[in-house]
């Protein structure tokens, strides 16, 4: 064991020591938090922005469209109680132009924008009443969020106009038009309800994604190390006092380790800048609310910022279809190691286990959008691709017990053949220089007894 | 307890195509150095690395201090020294032999003292500068050649195997190495070399074994080697060169079965059965000015030649050394 040891140590401390380990292991975090918290601040910062009550609306309708734009634009949508809520938006200042004036108005309104005293402004002509046309020119214009709200503002006051121009009275219109829709997507498992279903998708994702990276990134890393140990001839010294069994082992912990390390610190500070974040978001999220208009406290709001429960089980499960699914890659990946004289031809002989990989990263998504298909059920059994899938499966809603422990027991099985193989191979390969063997060749290795 | 380092009895291993090493049977005794001597393709590296359980031999035992080979505690008594040689490149040197050092298992405080003892005695540790502390890649060659030397002996191995030594090395580490091996002989240390250079092995070695397609050719100690194969050599001066008469008497294959011109004289193999009495008598006869006609013994140049022959020389061209 004393041998075992220090293979691993030297495979642990070498790896940790170099810059680009520590670097990524503090940059990690970061990155990950701006990953976390950047589309949340887009998303925010995208939602119709107190920019919409910031324009001229040019009506030249003749019908007063133009102030029934601005009286909508300026309530909270939706929530006609709330007309006088203290976030309300600025209301639009409205100009009734007559349609031939219309060339010149607009100038005039371009050199406001230009002058940066309104942000854009709003063209109703007799086309928008005819439920055609509305133009819409501003520094936002390619804000979707803005430009939708003003679609719908403009196609719901349109609506409101010809509905009282059949001779609906206008209390009955504005109850006809009111109604809002808020759908509400919650994930519903075996333990009931829990979490938002957007945001368990989501974390289901990451962590698939992550797996994927982690075994390639630490996979290949095995494979760099054994090809070093051979090119540079020092796996002979070393052969000579450890069994090449031993030394494989080593190698496959040692780097692991290295994985399982890098992770930790990642997902510790993710969670600490996150913690120091979720005060600035919640402000933000609060101030557009106020500025789009919607209902605080609306279910859609708060089931973005709802985290997806995650048990115990979960974690420890995580964590061995992690160690499983890495040792299994990282074996095959030595072995080839052992088989190559460079790490040019290595990028051919790995081609086989890139494509298990990747094939297993390709139904990712597949599997998200129904995690309990025929497709999703078989590729978290298979061991090649089980690592990614059933955490994936298991994240998005729950799997039968039973499948995740076949799932499991498989994986642990292929785990322990593919290393008997693998060592077999890396025994003889390491000490073969020349011509790359055949898999003929490799059976043979694998058959033979040393 | 068994006075024999190595014991290697009907050792044989095969590749899929061609037999590396066929029914060897090698006997090394404690305290010895010894010669594993011959040409490239013999089957010196595969059995060294048999020897070391590296590889595993299709037939036959091999046992160290009368222990069998596998065992992890004899392995640790043993130092080797491999043909290709090389170290961690982007490793601290110090890092690097403290890892070797355990991989034998020495404590660490220990290895320390060892590395810092080693480092001192071969200069990769002066008072200006301290190579411990650089990379491996930042050494230059004979020192990284340094290096992997003290790896070998940092454990104070009881057996050292060294597979070709003596080459790439400049002059001063070849000299270095050889003061090496008389120290290890001197503290009763067991000492094996592969070489196809036989000056080296004449020098150095207690005894020696010559190994060609795989099979023992011969082995025992030099002098014995020498002895069994002496008074059937001589040294021939001539004056004023080889008169064609003379030149006949040479060529004669009942009398001269190989001439080896050495420029000052030429070392002449006799035919089996001829007696250098006879020659001498010829010789004579054709009217050769002799200066010099002494019955010597051999080099083991000439009786590696002798035994193995251009033939398996070229046999063993390919593989495995």
């Amino acid at each position: 064991m004393g041998k075992l040891w220090a293979v691993t140590k030297r495979e642990y401390m070498e790896r940790v020591r170099t810059k680009w380990f520590i670097i990524g292991t503090i940059l990690g975090p970061v990155v990950f938090a701006a990953m976390l918290i950047g589309p949340a601040y887009l998303s925010l910062r995208s939602r119709a922005s107190r920019d919409v009550g910031r324009i001229a609306i040019l009506d030249a309708t003749g019908a007063g469209l133009g102030e029934r734009v601005a009286r909508a634009m300026a309530r909270p949508a939706g929530d006609t109680v709330r007309a006088t809520a203290p976030a309300s938006p600025p209301a639009p200042r409205v100009r009734v132009v007559a349609p031939a004036e219309m060339a010149r108005a607009e100038s005039v309104a371009t050199a406001e924008v230009v002058r940066k005293e309104t942000r854009g402004y709003l063209v109703l002509t007799a086309a928008t009443l005819a439920g055609d046309s509305a133009r819409y020119a501003g520094r936002n214009a390619s804000s979707l969020r803005d430009v939708e709200r003003l679609r719908t503002v403009v196609r719901q006051e349109v609506l409101a106009y010809r509905l009282g121009a059949a001779g609906l009275d206008s209390a009955r219109v504005a109850q006809l038009t009111g109604p809002r829709l808020a759908l509400t997507a919650e994930s519903v498992t075996d333990k009931g309800r829990g979490g938002s279903g957007t945001a368990t998708a989501i974390f289901a994702g990451g962590v698939a994604v992550l797996l994927y990276f982690t075994i390639f990134l630490y996979g290949q890393n095995v494979l760099r190390s054994v090809i070093e140990e051979k090119t540079t001839r020092v796996a002979e010294v070393v052969v000579s006092s450890v069994k090449p069994s031993t030394l494989l082992a080593g190698k496959v912990i040692g780097v692991g380790a290295v994985g399982l390390t890098q992770q930790f610190v990642w997902v510790l500070g993710t969670v600490y800048i996150g913690a120091q974040m979720a005060p600035i978001l919640s402000r933000m999220a609060a101030e557009s609310r106020g500025a789009a208009g919607l209902a605080p406290g609306s279910a859609v709001q708060q089931a973005a910022f709802a985290m997806p429960s995650v048990s115990a089980g979960m974690i420890v499960s995580l964590l061995l279809f992690f160690i499983f699914g890495y040792a299994f890659y990282s074996a095959l990946f030595a072995a080839v190691g052992s088989t190559v004289n460079s790490e040019t031809e290595a990028q051919q002989a790995t081609a086989p286990i890139l494509v298990l990989l990747i094939a297993s990263s390709i139904v990712i998504q597949p599997v998200m959008f129904d995690s309990s298909s025929q497709l999703a059920r078989t590729m978290s059994l298979l061991p090649f691709s089980s690592p990614i899938i059933m955490p994936l499966r298991m994240g998005m809603g729950s799997v039968p017990p039973w499948e995740v422990a076949l799932s499991l027991g498989v994986l642990v099985l292929s785990c322990a053949g593919g290393i008997w193989v693998s060592a077999r191979i890396y025994r003889t390969g390491l000490l073969m220089y020349g011509k790359r063997p055949t898999f003929g060749e490799m059976a043979r290795w694998v058959g033979r007894a040393g | 307890m068994t006075t024999l380092a190595i014991d290697v009895r009907n050792v044989v291993k095969r590749y899929d195509e061609h037999v590396a090493v066929r029914d060897l049977t090698l006997a090394v005794p404690r305290g010895a150095v010894y010669g594993l001597l011959g040409p490239n393709g013999a089957g010196k590296t595969t059995t060294i690395r048999m020897i070391l359980d590296i590889i595993a031999p299709d037939e036959g035992t091999i046992r160290l201090f009368g222990e069998a080979h596998t065992t992890e505690r004899v392995l640790d008594r043993v130092g080797y020294l491999p043909e290709e040689r090389g170290l961690y490149k982007k490793m601290q040197v110090r890092r690097v032999l403290r890892f070797l050092a355990e991989l034998k298992g020495v404590p660490g405080a220990e290895a320390e003292r060892r590395i810092d003892e080693w480092m001192e005695r071969l200069s990769l540790k002066t008072p200006e500068k301290d190579w411990g502390l650089a990379k491996v890649d930042e050494l230059s060659r004979g020192m990284q050649q340094k290096v992997q030397f003290i790896g070998t002996l940092i454990h104070d191995p009881d057996l050292v195997i060294l597979d070709e030594p003596f080459s790439g090395l400049d002059p001063v580490n070849a000299q270095a190495l050889k003061d090496t091996v008389v120290e290890l002989r001197r503290r009763g240390k067991t000492v094996i070399f592969s070489t196809h250079l036989m000056d080296n092995a004449e020098r150095l070695c207690d005894a020696v074994c010559i190994i060609a397609r795989g099979e023992k050719v011969l082995d025992g100690l030099v002098s014995d080697v020498k002895r069994a194969h002496g008074g059937r050599h001589v040294a021939l001066g001539l004056d004023g060169g080889t008169s064609n008469g003379v030149a006949g008497v040479l060529g004669d294959r009942a009398l001269v079965a190989r001439v080896d011109d050495q420029n000052r004289f030429l070392e002449l193999e006799l035919a089996p059965g001829a007696s250098a009495q006879a020659l001498l008598e010829r010789l004579v006869g054709a009217g050769a000015q002799i200066n010099r006609f002494e019955l010597v013994q051999p080099s083991l140049h000439q009786i590696f030649l002798q035994k193995v022959g251009a033939v398996g020389v070229e046999a063993g061209m390919s593989g495995h050394g």
